[in-house]
């Protein structure tokens, strides 16, 4: 491994995080529950890892279920503060593993009703096996060069937030949905310096689980399913050398996309469950000399048009990160 | 640099252990433990006579309960208590597409627990496409109602026409508002 080689892996590690901790996280955070997307990636040489960042997403109405914009009730301000704590661990040379956790504050103002709660939000654990390894140069000089580093990985989201399910009393104290989700994970990501881009594939399917309580209040129990979930998300960003100390400022932008089908009620298809949404990303990272720090802010913007979503909030989430990697 | 990833870790546990209520989700019962009523005692629970109230609907008319279901020819009531949220609109536009026109001798309410007047409700209800559509939205603007039957956002309440409550839950896929509707005499 050398040490141009890390460095790429790093870069494209930090872009994945960046962009993984920022569009997809939020489900309707602020009336009916939130959580994080999977997400950390380890550099190569790394042996562990700090991650720590801090969202606020503001809410700005919904696309209904045809995907028309609608706006949020008169005199309403609707807010999600989101503060992630990440931690990865190699496990063998191509085997790594991390865990992410939320801790959710929702701020909803109504004309009418305001209302503060927090709570921990639902954890993710995960695992990946970096299947090929990138071996690209600064120019392409045969096909080998061409090649894309590869990890293949699973995530167990973790229903460890507030659901509906539990002893809460109403929707505004939800920080998580409930139910556990098994994923399959791919990330594709090709670096040709300065240049890099990515991609990155997700299908997810949620557990069925009896419910017998709703609110706070027992009612007559049922047995409910989440729909499953695919989403994508393909970003190319553009590291910038500062001086001639090696440190490093990188921008990129991102698309994603994300669709959860419906889900059924004593096996039964709930029509008014599925969801979908689309979102752009901009983020920019600083990266210090030895890459053992950096830092990153990112803005993921919901086209405010009918079409980019259906059923589903539009937000857009202000990011900001730290990360550690322990040598 | 060990003891930092100690001492995050212990951060981690201290965050998961803080978290009152985890165990319902992660590992859910199916029990059914709905208290036992004493029918003839006034509550939100099925079974009890539902709590009477007045509210204002968009246009300032009072509107209470009790005088509703006892009108001539109808059957009962269905509170819907909404925050406009796209989960609420979901269920709504479900509801008036698939149980409205099969129940014309119910009332159907829309519950607006969150503006914070009459005519804030009343644009709610002409933004989110509802003026017009079979539902009466009312204006709990001092979340009055919302406490008296312990309701949240999607909660489904049906009242009989002899004034006891015959569901009290979240909308869902709304078979079971529609059962409970079936139901009544």
């Amino acid at each position: 491994m050398t040490t141009l080689h890390a460095f790429r892996i790093l870069s494209a590690a930090l872009v994945l995080g960046a962009a993984l901790l920022s569009p997809l996280s939020a489900w309707a955070g602020s009336c009916c529950g939130g959580g994080v997307a999977t997400g950390l990636i380890l550099p190569k040489y790394a042996r562990s890892m700090i991650d720590m960042s801090f969202d606020m997403e503001k809410y700005h109405g919904f696309w209904d279920l045809d995907g028309k914009v609608t706006p949020d009730p008169p005199g309403s301000d609707l807010r999600q503060y989101r503060l992630n704590a990440g931690y990865a661990q190699r496990l063998a040379s191509e085997w790594q593993a991390g865990i992410l956790v939320p801790y959710i504050w929702n701020d909803n103002t109504y004309s009418g009703l305001s209302s503060r709660t927090d709570g921990i939000g639902d954890m993710t654990i995960n695992i990946w096996y970096e299947a090929v390894d990138d071996t690209s140069a600064w120019k392409i000089r045969n096909l080998k060069d061409l090649t894309p580093s590869i990890l293949v990985g699973a995530s167990l989201l973790i229903p460890t937030g507030i659901s509906p399910y539990d002893d809460v009393n109403n929707s505004f104290d939800v920080t998580g949905r409930g139910f556990y989700r098994l994923d399959g994970n791919l990330y594709i990501d090709k670096t040709l310096q300065p240049w890099n881009a990515s991609l990155a594939l997700n299908y997810g399917t949620h557990l069925e689980r009896s419910v017998n309580r709703e609110f706070g209040n027992y009612v007559e129990p049922y047995r409910k399913k989440l729909g499953d979930r695919t989403s994508a998300l393909i970003s190319l960003s553009y590291t910038y050398y500062i001086g001639t100390a090696g440190d490093k400022l990188t921008g990129s932008t991102s698309f994603s996309y994300l669709r959860e089908a419906d889900g059924t009620i004593d096996g039964v298809r709930d029509p008014t469950s599925g969801f979908r949404k689309e979102a752009v990303a901009l983020s920019i990272l600083y990266s210090s000399t030895d890459h053992d720090w950096s830092v990153r802010t990112a803005w993921s913007h919901a086209v405010r048009e009918d079409g980019w979503g259906e059923n589903f909030p539009i937000t857009d989430v202000y990011s900001l990160g730290v990360r550690y990697v322990f040598r | 640099m060990c003891s930092v990833k100690k001492g995050f870790l212990f951060l981690l546990m201290v965050l998961l252990a803080g978290c009152g209520g985890m165990m319902d989700d992660l590992a859910p019962s199916g029990s059914d433990k709905r208290p036992a009523v004493i029918p003839g005692t006034t509550g939100p629970f099925v079974g009890q006579n539902a709590p009477d109230f007045t509210l204002p609907d968009t246009v300032g008319t009072s509107v209470t309960l009790s005088s509703v279901i006892t009108t001539t020819g109808l059957q009962g009531a269905v509170l819907y208590f909404t925050m406009w949220c796209p989960i609420c609109d979901a269920h709504m536009n479900n509801m008036q597409s698939n149980v409205l026109p099969l129940y014309p001798n119910v009332r159907f309410f829309l519950v607006d627990y969150v503006s914070g007047s009459v005519s804030d409700a009343a644009n709610a209800q002409i933004i989110y496409g509802y003026a017009g559509s079979g539902f009466t939205v009312l204006a709990d603007t001092n979340q009055t109602v919302l406490n008296l039957y312990q309701a949240t956002m999607g909660t489904t309440v049906v009242v009989d026409a002899s004034g006891v409550v015959r569901m009290n839950e979240d909308y869902k896929d709304g078979v079971r508002l529609q059962n409970a509707l079936a139901g009544l005499p």
